[in-house]
């Protein structure tokens, strides 16, 4: 049994449930960097998932598929900048609200649209093609782990370089972390932080609303209701288990999309896989409480070298 | 402060009537984009909120959910502590009415519904009291907490109802039927409103009384407005806020035994289509006043019943109220921003027009 769960398929598998949590995480670390928290990435994901199912069922086309989808991330991205940077609306009231505009406007429009309650799929949705690298398919471990993969994958990689680069190696990353630190210097230093902080929020709309094209058309090609099944708040778990930092981000979302492709198969041999459903949140939790007890200790360190 | 309207009140309450009306009004462009009457549409969900008998009831069944998490929510948020995780108390506490009605069976029938109402309200509690503790003791953020262990406490009540509790007759996503003695007993013919809202009316006289009209309550607001100068005005503000979670996640928690006593008679795997969301956002709309969540509870729950008799009449999907209900929500977010730059606009206008006189 053990050996019809642990095996290379699972790694592939991993890869594939990631994706769209690194997608979002990456998004959502950006957001978090200026200073500003998204919970509508769950809602956005949604949107993604409806809308790139939509484009491509329309337009006969996944790339139309995946515009579409992130498209309606950058408007949704646009509208949490102006109620949050310029409206000054609570970050997470805005958030709920997308959620639930997500929610209801998908189950919406997948009735008016195709009159269908539940699901919708056709054969004229087309999915987002696969590839296979050239180089690596005659050796066996490599082929099953690699290949056979949508671009989204190996996309989502390079952003994690290109995420890290551009936060830790360019001026605009630090502009973008001052936007959310020290908003006042950012300004003293003529740079508006308005802007750097309305660049996160479209970005992260844009990102997550990728996400959600990659979840249905990816691998399946369909789209149910309720799709984005909490990978928004998955991926906030991944941001803040990985600090806000791109490679550990990217981490901590391979890590629980492990854990995610790891219950599927554990429930198809009939072990229950709610606790193994259950790790993203309860790890978070954990990491919050490690985390903040180690800057306690430090402080009372730090205030004690002061006295002696 | 007294209980008459100030000024500010009154500005609020008609930005709130605007949000709605121009929602509302938007609503009926998405019909009409749908090819459908507006008047059509809001008539059969009027009537089918409000005309007659049945319906009436119905709205008033889902108030009950609406008006406990609303509460919930209202007495956290105006304690400065934001328990968003109000589903998974919810569920946690509708499990242990029902754990509670299929395992003592042979208790006579006001001490066990007594026992069922006091053990979700008590598992609802303690839920929330962790991430409550882990904000006061070590600043542990507890918007992020809640929203984590929501999902925590559905995927364990999941594992609960598919495993240990599982029926004999197989998994059905659900327990067993509780005990007779342990149902509440229905109002209205067909309809499922139950004696469950004689005891939401009791819990929100409560709940005003002790938010609007307490010294404790004062000190609530007081600590959600400033905790550092509730604190040295002789407050122990970390233990008002633990109370606030406390009272919050035991209110949820009864909210989903209501559910169970009252109009499943079991728990379901998904017992909840997001009640504590709704509350939530009933809370919000009113700026957790209590007895402006027990409006907005009865204008959401017919919303939610209206929407379904809307949806039979006209086939206009009933999701359409939760599209309006998240631009109503977007619109009093954004209420403060919305007047000042309007404000802005009006000052730079006139004194736009002041330059164009003096230069003229």
């Amino acid at each position: 049994m053990l050996k019809q769960i642990l095996n290379l398929t699972l790694i592939q598998h991993t890869i594939r449930t990631a994706t769209p949590l690194i997608l979002a995480a990456l998004g959502g670390l950006l957001t978090e960097h200026a200073g500003m928290l998204n919970i509508g990435m769950e809602g956005i994901i949604l949107l993604g998932s409806f809308f790139g199912v939509l484009g491509s069922y329309f337009f006969g086309s996944s790339l139309a598929g995946v515009l579409l989808a992130g498209l309606v991330g950058l408007i949704v991205g646009l509208i949490f900048a102006i109620f949050v940077i310029d409206l000054k609306s609570d970050e997470f009231i805005v958030g709920i609200a997308i959620n639930i505009f997500a929610g209801g406007l998908t189950v919406f429009l997948l009735r008016s649209i195709f009159g269908v309650k539940g699901a919708f799929s056709s054969p004229n949705i087309i999915p987002l093609p696969r590839l296979n690298l050239p180089g690596i398919s005659s050796i066996p471990f490599l082929d099953i782990i690699f290949n056979n993969h949508t671009v989204f994958i190996y996309i989502s990689w390079i952003f994690v370089i290109m995420t890290y680069i551009y936060l830790y190696k360019t001026p605009y990353g630090i502009w973008l972390r001052a936007a959310g630190e020290y908003p006042e210097a950012l300004e003293t230093a003529g740079v508006s932080f308005r802007r750097m902080k309305y660049i996160a929020s479209i970005a992260c709309g844009i990102l997550c609303g990728f996400a959600g094209s990659h979840l249905s058309l990816g691998y399946l090609t369909l789209f149910t209701e309720n799709m984005s099944a909490n990978r928004g708040f998955i991926a906030l778990a991944a941001i803040i288990f990985g600090r806000a930092n791109p490679i550990k981000t990217f981490g901590a979302a391979l890590m629980f999309g492990f854990f995610d492709a790891l219950g599927i198969r554990l429930q198809v041999v009939g072990v229950p896989s709610q606790f193994t459903q259950m790790i993203p949140y309860v790890a978070t939790i954990v990491a919050l409480f490690i985390l903040t007890r180690r800057q306690l200790t430090k402080r009372k360190r730090d205030s004690e070298k002061q006295f002696k | 402060m007294n209980s008459r309207f100030s000024s500010e009140d009154l500005e609020y309450i008609v930005s709130l009537t605007l949000s709605i009306a121009v929602s509302l009004i938007m609503g009926a462009l998405i019909m009409i984009a749908n090819g459908r009457s507006p008047m059509v549409g809001y008539g059969a969900l009027i009537r089918g909120a409000f005309g007659g008998k049945y319906s009436i009831a119905n709205t008033l069944a889902k108030t009950v959910p609406l008006a406990l998490t609303g509460l919930a929510t209202a007495i956290s948020f105006r304690s400065g502590i934001f328990n968003i995780g109000g589903e998974g108390q919810l569920y946690l506490g509708a499990f242990a009415a029902a754990y509670v009605g299929i395992t003592f069976t042979a208790l006579p029938k006001g001490l066990g519904m007594l026992l069922a109402i006091l053990a979700g309200a008590l598992v609802g509690g303690l839920y929330a009291y962790v991430p409550g503790f882990l904000k006061v003791k070590y600043k542990i953020d507890e918007v992020i907490t809640t929203i984590m262990l929501n999902t925590v406490a559905v995927l364990f009540t999941s594992y609960l109802v598919n495993y240990p509790f599982a029926p004999a007759a197989g998994k059905l996503n659900a327990t067993e039927i509780i005990s007779e003695q342990f149902h509440l007993s229905r109002l209205i013919r067909l309809s499922t409103l139950n004696t469950s809202i004689f005891f939401m009316g009791f819990i929100a006289l409560f709940m005003y009384y002790l938010m609007e009209k307490t010294s404790a309550g004062y000190d609530f607001k007081l600590v959600g407005q400033n905790s550092l100068f509730a604190r040295f005005g002789g407050i122990d503000d970390r233990k008002q806020m633990l109370i606030a979670m406390v009272i919050s996640g035991s209110l949820c928690g009864l909210a989903g035994v209501f559910e169970v006593l009252g109009v499943h008679y079991r728990f379901l795997q998904h017992i909840s289509p997001g009640y504590a969301w709704d509350g939530m956002l009933v809370a919000l709309i009113v700026k957790n006043n209590p007895i402006g969540v027990m409006i907005m509870s009865i204008f959401f729950g017919a919303l939610k019943t209206g929407s379904i008799a809307m949806e039979n009449a006209t086939s206009i999907p009933s999701e359409l109220v939760l599209v309006i209900q998240s631009i109503i929500i977007l619109f009093i977010a954004g209420e403060r921003g919305f007047k000042d730059k309007f404000k802005e606009w009006n000052l730079r206008r006139r004194v736009g027009q002041k330059a164009g006189e003096r230069n003229a």
